[in-house]
């Protein structure tokens, strides 16, 4: 490309991508601010403006996040209790599983709450070409290699297959997560099996919408429906998603398996009740 | 107040003046960070942790140089960090499950303006990282050579340079890939 080619693409390139269609900006100042004046931060900067513009005083510089946000749960759970008149003492009920703690709003009895039946069909986003970007996929086979337990595949339903793609994550532990692709429209996901290992990520779903308790194989398992907030954290990474999704997860006391569908509980626990080891 | 005496005064702990700088600066951290992950959500944690980050290091900063280019740096390095880790790999995960769509503008709806941005966008997608951010600074947010610099932190003729090299293959993947922009563009080969 000579000088006035690269002139003339780069006025193109100008031009086209003022007509970027981006998402509307969200109100970043006010999440800010509203986060600099409430949680304590990493350098324990005052929040607000103090008078004569002096500094807080530091707390240690080196806390993990993790860390940061058991003390923060822990906080909460006790001044709550300490504050709250009993009534909204269940706010801060939550219950643990594997390495996921449901925080919910108010203890529901199994009479109260949506009823669970089949929920309408995916509408999903489009997922796909975001998975090629992302590391650590591999094969069926190859996963198995790396990782130290056994990778369990579902039986059923028989036609389901082998999952679509395979991805191995070293999150403190080697996580696995296995994605089924939605024959009849490609660029969604119809499934995906999570194997976390114990003392990994830490996974705090806040309020869902639906928690009920049930069982897969005898083993104690919760069925949450979106939406609601979730909250990973892993000591270096730490986010929060709103997901609409549902999700059925139960632990072997070493794996905690989460099963992410759009399925009704009756099917999901069909699936999880019939995962079985890799044939060779 | 100019921006610096803001500055100034948010790295003395004053937050009501970092606010500003936020509103100021916010939009362009975030649609770089959403050019980078390809996710609203995803650009706005980016977003909110950049400027975290950015005032806990404000003493450090030099009040008299300009913000933004800083601010994109921060969040560039942090959108890069993003798209490596396994909280992205979770997160666009569970993206597969939400109800709410990124949109509510259907592909049809969109204008060929657009819809030809799109294009653009996915055409340099296929491109490595480094070659994107400079695309995506000195094109999509019409930064100066020189602020482009500062946000990268290198010399402005390396800056050029790799700003030719990243042109060559982007036209490369629009010629192969999108036919319907590379159309537009047959005058640069004449």
């Amino acid at each position: 490309m000579n000088e006035s080619q690269q002139e003339f693409f780069e006025e193109q390139l100008l031009s086209i991508s003022k007509g970027f269609d981006y998402p509307r900006t969200p109100d970043i100042a006010g999440s800010v601010l509203t986060r600099l004046r409430t949680f304590p931060s990493p350098s324990g900067r005052l929040r607000s403006a103090p008078q004569g513009g002096g500094r807080g005083e530091r707390h240690p510089r080196f806390i993990s996040r993790r860390l940061a946000w058991s003390l923060t749960v822990i906080l909460v759970l006790f001044s709550s209790l300490m504050l709250i008149p009993p009534a909204r003492a269940a706010i801060i009920e939550f219950i643990q599983i594997g390495v996921v703690r449901i925080f919910r709003a108010e203890p529901a009895p199994p009479d109260q709450g949506t009823p669970v039946t089949a929920t309408p069909g995916p509408t999903s986003q489009p997922l796909i070409p975001i998975l090629e970007s992302l590391a650590g996929e591999m094969t069926l086979e190859e996963a198995q290699k790396a990782v130290d337990y056994p990778i369990l595949l579902p039986a059923y339903p028989a036609n389901l297959g082998p999952p679509d793609r395979v991805f191995v994550q070293d999150v403190g532990g080697y996580m696995t997560v296995l994605v089924w692709i939605d024959p009849q429209q490609p660029d969604r996901v119809l499934m995906s099996l999570h194997f976390i290992p114990a003392g990994s990520w830490a996974i705090d779903k806040m309020k869902p919408k639906l928690i009920q308790e049930t069982t897969v194989n005898g083993q104690r398992t919760i069925w949450a429906e979106g939406p609601y907030p979730v909250r990973f954290s892993n000591g270096n990474v730490d986010f929060i998603r709103l997901i609409n999704g549902h999700v059925l997860i139960w632990t072997d006391g070493k794996i905690t398996y989460r099963l992410e569908t759009d399925l009704p509980l009756e099917e999901a626990l069909k699936i999880a009740e019939s995962l079985q080891p890799i044939k060779r | 107040m100019d921006e610096s005496t803001l500055i100034r005064h948010a790295a003395n702990g004053d937050a009501a003046a970092w606010e500003p700088l936020v509103l100021a600066h916010q939009e362009a951290v975030f649609r770089l960070s959403y050019l980078l992950l390809g996710d609203p959500d995803d650009a706005e944690d980016i977003a909110q942790e950049t400027f975290l980050r950015a005032w806990n290091h404000l003493k450090r900063f030099d009040p008299t140089r300009p913000l933004r280019p800083w601010l994109l740096s921060i969040a560039s390095n942090l959108a890069s960090n993003r798209r490596r880790s396994a909280g992205r790999y979770l997160s666009a995960l569970m993206r597969a499950f939400r109800n709410e769509p990124v949109s509510s503008t259907s592909i049809e709806e969109k204008s060929t303006q657009h819809m030809e941005a799109s294009d653009l966008w996915k055409a340099v997608r296929n491109l490595n990282l480094s070659d994107q951010q400079i695309i995506y600074l000195r094109y999509f947010l019409d930064l100066s050579v020189t602020e482009a610099a500062e946000v990268l932190q290198v010399a402005e003729g390396t800056i050029k340079s790799r700003l030719s090299r990243a042109l060559e293959r982007l036209r490369g993947i629009i010629k192969q890939d999108f036919p319907v922009l590379a159309e537009r563009h047959e005058g640069s080969d004449s």
